[in-house]
């Protein structure tokens, strides 16, 4: 975490003077960027950067489920399942990437190359159903499509 | 000041106060759950909504704790809307909550529960299958959280952010997932202050573990009395078995006359609601081991033959001393000076010294002397540290804590003690005395506030009290009469 002290400087500019605790949230988003997870190593040097509490940082991480406390496969497949990417078949495509992938939703495959999870909405209902792989959007999807994204990231 | 209505009586606020703050200072109630006056509002328990007037003879709902006073303001605390508004929160708030309260050790004095019979009185409406949390969970080793009895109140996450600074609890996880949590690096297991979470928890979730199981809670009463922990003296509350519920089954005559609990006696003058978790151990402190014999030189003796030989000791000495106890009440420093006047050179010592690894002192409540009544016994005294003269003939030492090496080898020696310690043998005559608990009496603090604490048990058969054994003690020795 050491080497993200000099963004973490620029960032502080951003706020007043004693609002270090608002800097928990992006701070550990550029962390979980960096390492892609957050590792005990980095609370702890969070908690002396910033001088915050450390139940603070402990709130922070268990709140959000998309900070994680461990690392997961190299390709991160969201699907969305909330109720219009549900109508619009999500389920299918959950049912198909378990299937493909021989994971449950939460798990990696073993070769460490997919993590599978199930999210709600991802804010993108008019082209449901939506999976991000990554950082990408894939919105409209379909079995086949789904079949060759995964045979891509292989 | 703003002027408003509640309920129809009329009162002046303050400039900035809160309905909640206006009302319960004019000892009008309105229920809370989540609010509370030494903590920050957080709004989110929702119980204490109050109705407040429209111009146009309607009326809208508001939480109290966090609803700023104004001028003219109409506020109802039992209207219809208010009364539907709260069973309906009430409803929510128990939604995951087990009402197991047969088995709870908070029921009979359980915000919650007083409430529900109040403001609900209804089975749950709800249709869904209750969150389960962990129970019996272990948030340190003096504190037990059952999780699925907690509301979510956050008082004792304020409180260890806001009064004890520990920064030691956290609200983990998210809705109906949200568990009170202690942070890992271990910051609530070192709260000198940890236990008043106790207190303040509505709910049964924050339980003492040394009180867990212990007894129904209107089995005890309360006594009040000051903790001689240290010379902030916090006024407190011994709660012991309650005469009409005395155990009479064999071997439990003990529990009868043992305190099973200690909770702070608010005060405003001293320690306001709060005390330190050493007030929480005085049971044990309270439960030492006790001398209830009169010995001399180290042999059994009956109270009145040892009264006496101490009186000719007294009677007979050419330079008497006095090592005064800083533990003695008020009451007994002042019988000491009244029956022996200047007739002993008097020092005051201290009976206690911080124990290893106890916090000596702090900003809030503890204090780095570690006796009640210091002040009240340097004031007739003197503060002169103890220092017994060489040619000092017979040392009167009253409480425990001399080094016995101090004494001169010739110098006779009474003591009065009210533990069972090894020194008590080398006294030429030992006296046992009686403890706080035991009798009536007052200690002044650091800051000269005199607080009373009472009588909780009888003493022992065999154990004198020190206020009637001075006059005793000098009655045949000359000095004051």
């Amino acid at each position: 975490m050491k080497h993200l002290i000099p963004e973490f400087e620029k960032m502080k500019e951003r706020f007043p003077a004693g609002f270090e605790s608002s800097l928990v949230l992006p701070c550990l988003h550029r962390i979980q960027a960096d390492r892609g997870f957050v590792a005990d190593e980095d609370i702890d040097g969070l908690v002396a950067y910033l001088g915050v509490p450390r139940v603070q940082v402990e709130e922070v991480l268990s709140y959000y489920t998309m900070l994680r406390r461990e690392g997961i496969g190299r390709h991160h497949l969201q699907v969305c399942r909330n109720i219009a990417c549900s109508m619009r078949g999500a389920e299918g495509v959950i049912e198909h990437a378990c299937k493909r992938l021989g994971v449950k939703p939460g798990e990696t495959t073993a070769d460490g190359k997919f993590t599978l999870s199930t999210v709600e909405c991802l804010g993108s209902c008019g082209t449901a159903p939506v999976m991000m792989v990554n950082d990408a959007y894939h919105e409209n999807l379909t079995l086949q499509e789904l079949d060759r994204l995964i045979e891509e990231c292989k | 000041m703003p002027r408003l209505t509640i309920d129809g009586r009329e009162i002046e606020a303050k400039a900035g106060q809160t309905v909640m703050e206006a009302a319960t200072e004019h000892g009008i109630f309105i229920p809370y759950f989540c609010w509370h006056p030494k903590l920050s509002v957080p709004g989110n328990c929702r119980i204490c909504v109050v109705g407040v007037a429209e111009k146009d003879g309607g009326e809208w709902v508001e939480i109290a704790c966090n609803m700023p006073v104004s001028e003219g303001m109409v506020v109802f605390t039992n209207s219809e809307k208010v009364r539907a508004r709260r069973k309906a929160t009430m409803q929510f708030i128990t939604l995951n909550h087990p009402v197991d309260c047969g088995i709870c050790d908070k029921a009979g004095e359980c915000t919650l529960q007083d409430y529900h019979y109040e403001y609900n009185g209804e089975r749950s409406v709800s249709v869904d299958a209750k969150v389960h949390a962990t129970k019996h969970y272990a948030l340190s080793n003096r504190i037990v959280l059952d999780n699925e009895r907690c509301i979510q109140c956050t008082r004792c996450v304020r409180f260890t952010r806001e009064i004890s600074k520990s920064n030691g609890l956290g609200l983990v996880n998210r809705a109906d997932h949200s568990l009170v949590r202690a942070a890992e690096d271990g910051s609530f297991a070192n709260d000198a202050y940890s236990d008043n979470v106790i207190d303040i928890c509505p709910v049964g979730a924050l339980l003492s573990r040394s009180f867990l199981h212990k007894a129904r809670v209107w089995y005890l009463e309360p006594t009040a009395s000051v903790c001689p922990g240290c010379s902030r003296g916090c006024t407190v509350n011994l709660w012991h078995r309650r005469p009409e519920w005395r155990l009479k089954a064999p071997g439990m005559q003990a529990a009868n006359a043992s305190v099973d609990r200690v909770t702070p006696l608010e005060n405003p003058a001293v320690n306001g609601p709060w005390i330190c978790n050493k007030g929480r151990d005085l049971p044990k402190l309270l439960g030492r081991a006790r001398a209830e014999v009169a010995m001399l030189k180290g042999k059994p003796a009956d109270l009145p033959g040892a009264i006496a030989q101490a009186r000719s000791l007294v009677a007979a000495a050419r330079r008497p001393v006095a090592i005064v106890s800083s533990w003695g009440s008020n009451e007994e420093l002042a019988a000491f000076k009244a029956a022996f006047g200047t007739r002993l050179e008097a020092f005051v010592k201290a009976d206690h010294l911080p124990e290893p690894g106890e916090v000596v002192e702090d900003s809030l409540l503890i204090r780095a002397d570690k006796n009640p009544n210091t002040a009240g016994a340097t004031a007739l005294f003197g503060d002169r540290a103890p220092a017994i003269p060489k040619d000092a003939d017979l040392v009167l030492v009253w409480g425990e804590g001399l080094d016995f090496g101090l004494i001169p080898p010739a110098a006779k020696i009474v003591y009065l003690n009210a533990w069972l310690q090894p020194e008590n043998g080398h006294a030429d005559v030992f006296i046992p005395t009686s403890i706080q608990t035991e009798r009536d009496g007052h200690y002044t603090n650091f800051a000269g506030v005199t607080s009373a604490f009472s009588k909780c048990f009888a003493k022992p058969a065999g154990v004198a009290d020190a206020e009637t054994l001075f006059p005793a003690l000098a009655a045949a020795g000359g000095g004051a009469p």
